[in-house]
C-alpha cells in the first residue's frame, strides 16, 4: 500500500492543479434544511467550492456513472431504417466519495459488466476517477459500518484521510498515483501518521455504531427467506406514497425503463433511459397491462428483498450499503432498513 | 393518407394552455404541417365542424356549457382534455367549496343574476374523454408528445408515478425539510418539478397519480403541522374533483 502525505494548506493547491486540465465534481454545500447543510455533488471550479466535511450527500455520485436521463440509441425509419448507437463520456475526476458510495459504485461497476455488459456504463466508467474521502461526520440515520462499508479496498484512484494538519491519501491505482505525482505536492508519511489514521477511523467508525443492525449482516439472506409472510411488509406498506423517493436516492439501486421518442416528421428518433425504481406503481407493469407487483406491500417488500436477499446471491454482499439516504427522505419514515431488519429479526427470535 | 383533421376548443379557461401552443416556436410549424387545422380561435379565423381529433381546454362551468361539448363530443373521432381545469377542473373547482350565489354575485356585481353558473367539473364529468394531457398550464414537450403518439395511432405513455421522482432527479432539497408542505408525494410527475426547482412547492396542479396514497399524504401533511382545514385546502385547490367524484 502506498501512502503520502499532503498538507493542508496545499490540498487547494492539488485541486487547483486539477481543475486546469480535468472536469472535477465534488460535494458542494447547497441550502439549509432543518437537518442542518445539505450537500450535493456539482462541478468544482475553485478549490474552495469542494467540501469534504460533509456527513452525506442528498443524492449519491451515481448520477455520474448513470444518468437521470440517457440517449441510448438514434434511428431512422424513413426511407431505410437504419440504427448507431450512442455512447457517451467525457473524462471527470469525483473528488470526495465516502467509502460506503465507493462500495455502491464497485457493486454496480460488477452489475453493469457481468453477463450483459453495459456499453453507456462502462465506457462512461472508465474516464472516471474517483477520489474518496473517509467522513468526518456521521449523518443522523446512516449505518454503514454494520454494512461492512465502513471502508473499502479498491475502487478508488486515491483515497483521503483527515488526520488533523494534513491529508493522509491511499493510492489505489496507478491513475492515481499519476494523479499525485504530476499535480500534487506530497510528502512521506512516518509511523505515527500511519497510526493517528488508524484511530481517525475507528473514532469515526464507533460513531457509526449508534444506529447498527442487532445481528451479522451476513444473516440477511436468511432471515428476509424466513420473513416473506411477515405482517411487518402490510404494516409499513399501508403508509408508502409510491413516490420512489427511496430508490432515486440510493447508491445501489440502478432500475432504468427504455422508451423511444420520434421526431414530428415520424422518419428519425431516439431511444432513452431514465432512472426508474421498484417502488413505483407501474414498475412491473409489462405490455398486457399485468403487474406484477400490483399491491403496495408487493413492492415495498420488494426492495428489502433485492438489497438483503436477491442481489446478495449475486455480490455476496448486501446491495445496501447503510448511507442512509432512504430513510432520511421517506416522509412517512418506512424506508428505513436498519429498523425494518432488526424488526423481522426480532419476529423471528 | 389525409391529414387529419384537428379543431382547438375552450370552456372556463385563462386560455393559457392554447397559448403554451402557439408559443410552440419552431415546433409549431411541424405540428400544423402535420394536420389541417379547421378550427383554432386562438390563432386563426375560419371553422368547420368537420374534424377527427378535438383538443378541448376549460372547465364546464354551466349548465348552458353541456350542448356544446356535446356536439364536440359527436363529431370528433378524438377528443382530448388539455389543461388542468379540462382534466380535473383546475383552479375553478374552488368555488364549488363556497356559496355559489355569493360567488357569483362577487364576480359579476349586481348583473350577477343574468349569468348562470353551476358546480365547476373537468370535462370526463360531462363527456367521455379519450385521452388528458395534465398541468396548468400544459407543457409543451408533453403536449409534442402526445400530439407525435396521436400521430402513429398509438396512445401516449404519461407519468403514473409522482412528482418526487422528478424532484428527487432535478436534486432539490425536499420542501418538507425546509419548513414547507408539497402534494408532490400524490400527484403525477412529467413536469420535473418545475415548481419545487423555482423554488415553491408542488400543488398538484397535474392531478393525482392513478393510486394516490391520499391518507398517508394527509398524515404527512399533519406530522409536518398541517391543521385538518388547511390539509383539506391543499387536496381542494387542484383535486377537489375527487372528493365529489368517489
Ligand atoms: S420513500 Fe417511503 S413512501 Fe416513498 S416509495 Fe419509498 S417507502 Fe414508499
Ligand atoms: S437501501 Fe437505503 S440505506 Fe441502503 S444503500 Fe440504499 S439508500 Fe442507502
Ligand atoms: S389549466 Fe391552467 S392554463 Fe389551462 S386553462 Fe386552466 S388555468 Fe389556464
Ligand atoms: S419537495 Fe415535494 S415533490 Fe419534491 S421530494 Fe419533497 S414532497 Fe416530493
Ligand atoms: S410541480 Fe406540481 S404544481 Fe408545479 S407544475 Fe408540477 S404538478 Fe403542477
Amino acid at each position: 500500500m502506498e501512502l503520502k502525505k499532503i498538507d493542508k494548506p496545499d490540498l487547494g493547491l492539488f485541486l487547483q492543479n486539477l481543475i486546469k486540465d480535468f472536469q472535477v465534481e465534488g460535494v458542494k454545500r447547497k441550502g439549509q434544511s432543518v437537518y442542518g447543510q445539505s450537500f450535493f455533488y456539482g462541478s468544482i471550479n475553485a478549490p474552495d467550492e469542494l467540501c469534504l466535511d460533509f456527513d452525506c450527500t442528498t443524492m449519491p455520485p451515481k448520477k455520474y456513472f448513470i444518468p437521470p436521463k440517457e440517449e441510448l440509441l438514434k434511428f431512422t425509419i424513413a426511407p431505410k431504417p437504419e440504427v448507431a448507437e450512442v455512447i457517451e463520456s467525457k473524462p471527470l475526476i469525483i473528488f470526495g466519495v465516502h467509502p460506503y458510495d465507493l462500495k455502491a459504485v464497485n457493486q454496480m461497476d460488477k452489475i453493469f459488466s457481468e453477463g450483459n455488459p453495459d456499453p453507456n456504463y462502462l465506457k462512461r466508467r472508465e474516464g472516471i476517477l474517483l477520489i474518496g474521502v473517509d467522513p468526518t461526520k456521521v449523518s443522523p440515520r446512516s449505518f454503514w459500518n454494520s454494512m461492512e462499508a465502513a471502508s473499502v479496498s479498491s475502487g478508488f484512484d486515491l483515497m483521503l484521510t483527515d488526520i488533523g494538519e494534513s491529508y493522509l491519501v491511499e493510492v489505489g491505482t496507478d491513475k492515481g498515483g499519476n494523479l499525485l505525482k504530476k499535480y500534487a505536492k506530497v510528502s512521506s508519511v512516518t509511523k505515527e501518521e500511519e497510526q493517528k489514521r488508524i484511530d481517525v477511523r475507528s473514532k469515526i467508525w464507533n460513531m457509526c455504531k449508534k444506529r447498527a443492525l442487532n445481528f451479522p449482516m451476513r444473516e440477511l439472506p436468511s432471515l428476509l427467506v424466513n420473513s416473506l409472510n411477515s405482517p411487518l411488509w402490510d404494516e409499513k406498506a399501508s403508509k408508502c406514497l409510491s413516490c420512489v423517493t427511496c430508490n432515486m436516492v440510493c447508491p445501489t439501486c440502478y432500475c432504468f425503463d427504455v422508451w423511444d421518442d420520434v421526431e414530428l416528421d415520424l422518419t428519425h428518433g431516439q431511444r432513452y433511459r431514465r432512472w426508474d425504481g421498484c417502488l413505483a406503481s407501474d414498475f412491473a407493469k409489462v405490455a398486457t397491462g399485468e403487474n406484477f407487483r400490483e399491491t403496495r406491500a408487493a413492492r415495498y417488500r420488494h426492495r428489502f428483498l433485492r438489497k438483503g436477499q436477491y442481489l446478495f446471491s449475486k455480490l455476496n454482499d448486501a446491495a445496501c450499503v447503510g448511507c442512509g439516504r432512504c430513510a432520511a427522505y421517506c416522509l412517512p419514515d418506512i424506508a428505513d432498513p436498519v429498523d425494518v431488519f432488526n424488526r423481522l429479526k426480532e419476529a423471528v427470535k | 393518407m389525409d391529414k387529419p383533421r384537428v379543431a382547438f376548443f375552450d370552456f372556463a379557461s385563462c386560455e393559457g394552455d392554447q397559448l403554451q401552443i402557439v408559443n410552440l416556436e419552431e415546433d409549431l410549424l411541424k405540428v400544423v404541417g402535420a394536420v389541417d387545422v379547421v378550427s383554432f380561435r386562438e390563432a386563426m379565423k375560419g371553422h368547420s365542424d368537420n374534424y377527427d381529433i378535438a383538443f378541448v381546454e376549460g372547465s364546464i362551468t354551466r349548465r348552458s356549457d353541456e350542448p356544446r361539448l356535446l356536439e364536440i363530443r359527436k363529431n370528433a373521432k378524438i377528443l382530448v382534455a388539455i389543461g388542468a381545469c379540462a382534466t380535473i377542473g383546475g383552479v375553478n373547482l374552488l368555488k364549488n367549496f363556497q356559496d355559489l350565489e355569493s360567488v357569483r354575485k362577487f364576480v359579476y356585481g349586481d348583473k350577477f343574476f343574468q349569468y348562470e353558473t353551476y358546480p365547476a367539473r373537468p370535462i370526463k364529468a360531462v363527456v367521455p374523454v379519450d385521452l388528458e394531457i395534465h398541468q396548468c398550464p400544459i407543457n409543451r414537450d408533453e403536449f409534442v408528445m402526445a400530439f407525435k403518439a396521436l400521430l402513429m395511432g398509438k396512445k401516449p405513455e404519461f407519468p403514473n408515478y409522482p412528482v418526487c421522482e422528478d424532484c428527487k432527479k432535478a436534486e432539490n432539497i425536499c420542501v418538507f425539510e425546509m419548513g414547507m408542505t408539497c402534494m408532490g408525494p400524490v400527484t403525477r410527475a412529467g413536469c420535473g418539478a418545475c415548481c419545487v426547482v423555482e423554488g415553491s412547492v408542488c400543488w398538484g396542479c397535474r392531478g393525482f397519480i392513478d393510486h394516490p396514497n391520499a391518507d398517508s399524504e394527509r398524515e404527512v401533511l399533519a406530522k409536518y403541522g398541517l391543521s385538518v382545514g388547511d390539509i383539506l385546502k391543499k387536496f381542494r385547490l387542484y383535486t377537489g374533483f375527487s372528493e365529489v367524484s368517489k
